[in-house]
């Protein structure tokens, strides 16, 4: 059974734009996918429908043949959410206390949330600034602070919108390395973005989007060539194992 | 006033930072209480004499203390005159200005003198509790008031001071921007403000827009682990200290 699943999704805004138009799409739990699309054309509004932030016109989204509508809280911690902008996902005023608001709203007991917090500081390797304020932290940094509160949660998906924005080089290598990281630890993992070259080498699968419609989806070297009549840059190089900036 | 630190956090192991922020509080508001109905100025000699011992228990700076109240005794002066020329009693001969007593004199000293009391007490809790235990703290004494929902005033209050150094970030950077394209050059102070102010207000909402989002997702919720506080013999030994102080000062 996959574990993501959506079925006919379409998102309307009230001021008439059409932002997703008949979405079907299944994702089988331990995939790596790459949403790739112009400006506009519905990858966010897609990625928002996976933790019921907006709410379909019509369609639904299931989360392990469930609908996320039946129980919000459980697709929430399920499918944790990293936006493109990270000061506006952190809320802590230090690194940990960032890191365990998520624990927090489930209510988990003071030691598990200590636990935890502690332990995914650990492993996106935070440990050393926990007392540090976020605003003070490296354009990678707080993107891998965004990535520890949603690992906090325990989610067995985990999409990122536009991963790379505004991030140095050494960002970029920073977080690309913790995305693939928790690929090979099992989680399934959905990267909105344009950058192709950065990270399609690690893709299982490539799904293009425009006008709010999937309009290819398949194996990343099948679809490679087809990149640009959809607005998007295809990277240089004839192989998809080379479209990584991990060396 | 930009350079203003004192009331800013400073980090430190000190017995004062250890305290149970809970403790700590009610000691402040004890002080302030005192130092607000103390009539004399040997009162207020005890209180200064005490506070600043507890100020450099905290491991803060009294040379940084006396270099940035300088900005609040402009303050401290116009209410010294004010009393001085407005409480009504026997007249200071030999001064060039006529009006001033010695009764309007000595009240103006002494309300000067609390409000730098005040002061101190201020710096010492802002100085040795971050503000993210101020928060907690505040939390807790607000759970038992009915209708008062503390987890959202709690949340509010966090994500006042998240917001605020971002949006004085934003307006820097907008202003910025506004003079590389000779902003300057324009004379009506009302127009740069509004092409600051509207920009900047939209921004903020979009910005609040997508916080709240970000929080949903992380399924926010009013039902939250509590913080733990720990409360040691030292704070209950702390709170004695300051009972006695201030029963002292008012009833002796």
């Amino acid at each position: 059974m996959a574990i993501l699943e959506i079925r006919h999704l379409t998102h309307i805004f009230p001021n008439g734009t059409i932002a997703l138009n008949d979405i079907n799409l299944s994702v089988e739990a331990g995939e790596f996918v790459v949403i790739a699309g112009a400006n506009g054309s519905g990858k966010t509004a897609l990625l928002r429908h996976l933790n019921g932030l907006l709410r379909p016109t019509s369609g639904e989204v299931l989360l392990e043949g469930v609908p996320i509508a039946k129980d919000l809280t459980r697709a929430r911690r399920k499918i944790g959410l990293i936006f493109q902008n990270s000061d506006n996902q952190i809320v802590g005023q230090t690194v940990s206390e960032d890191v365990a608001f998520g624990p927090e709203n489930l209510n988990l007991s003071r030691e598990e949330v200590d636990r935890l917090v502690k332990e995914i500081l650990e492993a996106v390797g935070l440990s050393d600034l926990a007392c540090r304020q976020p605003h003070t932290l490296s354009g990678g940094q707080k993107k891998r602070l965004a990535v520890a509160g949603v690992l906090a949660m325990r989610p067995q998906i985990i999409a990122f919108d536009e991963p790379f924005v505004a991030l140095d080089y050494q960002g970029v290598l920073q977080v690309l390395s913790q995305i693939v990281d928790l690929h090979r630890k099992g989680h399934t993992i959905l990267v909105v973005t344009h950058d192709l070259e950065k990270v399609l080498a690690h893709a299982t699968r490539l799904i293009i989007m425009e006008k709010g419609r999937i309009v290819r989806d398949g194996d990343p070297a099948r679809l490679i060539g087809d990149v640009e009549t959809y607005g998007i840059k295809k990277p240089s190089g004839e192989s998809v194992e080379t479209m990584t900036w991990l060396s | 006033m930009a350079e203003l630190t004192l009331f800013h956090y400073i980090a430190k192991k000190t017995l004062i930072h250890g305290m149970d922020g809970r403790i700590k509080l009610i000691c402040m508001i004890l002080f302030t209480m005192a130092v607000g109905f103390s009539q004399k100025g040997l009162d207020l000699a005890v209180l200064t004499a005490v506070l600043l011992m507890v100020y450099m228990a905290a491991g803060l700076s009294i040379k940084r203390l006396m270099t940035e109240i300088r900005y609040f005794l402009v303050l401290i002066g116009i209410i010294v005159v004010a009393h001085s020329f407005t409480i009504p009693g026997t007249a200071i001969p030999g001064l060039p200005v006529q009006g001033m007593t010695w009764e309007g004199l000595r009240s103006g000293l002494l309300f000067g003198w609390r409000l730098m009391l005040m002061l101190i007490i201020g710096n010492i809790m802002t100085g040795t509790t971050s503000f993210s235990l101020f928060k907690n703290v505040v939390e807790w004494f607000l759970r038992p008031v009915p209708f008062i929902p503390a987890a959202r005033v709690a949340m509010m209050f966090s994500l006042t001071l998240v917001l605020i150094p971002a949006i004085f970030d934003q307006a820097s950077e907008m202003l910025d921007a506004q003079k590389a394209r000779c902003i300057d050059g324009r004379k009506n102070p009302i127009a740069r403000i509004s092409f600051l102010a509207g920009p900047l207000l939209f921004h903020t909402f979009m910005r609040a827009d997508e916080i709240v989002q970000a929080m949903e997702s992380r399924c926010y919720s009013e039902v939250r682990t509590p913080t733990a506080f720990q409360t040691t013999p030292t704070d209950w030994l702390l709170l004695g200290f300051t009972v006695a102080a201030c029963l002292m000062v008012l009833l002796i």
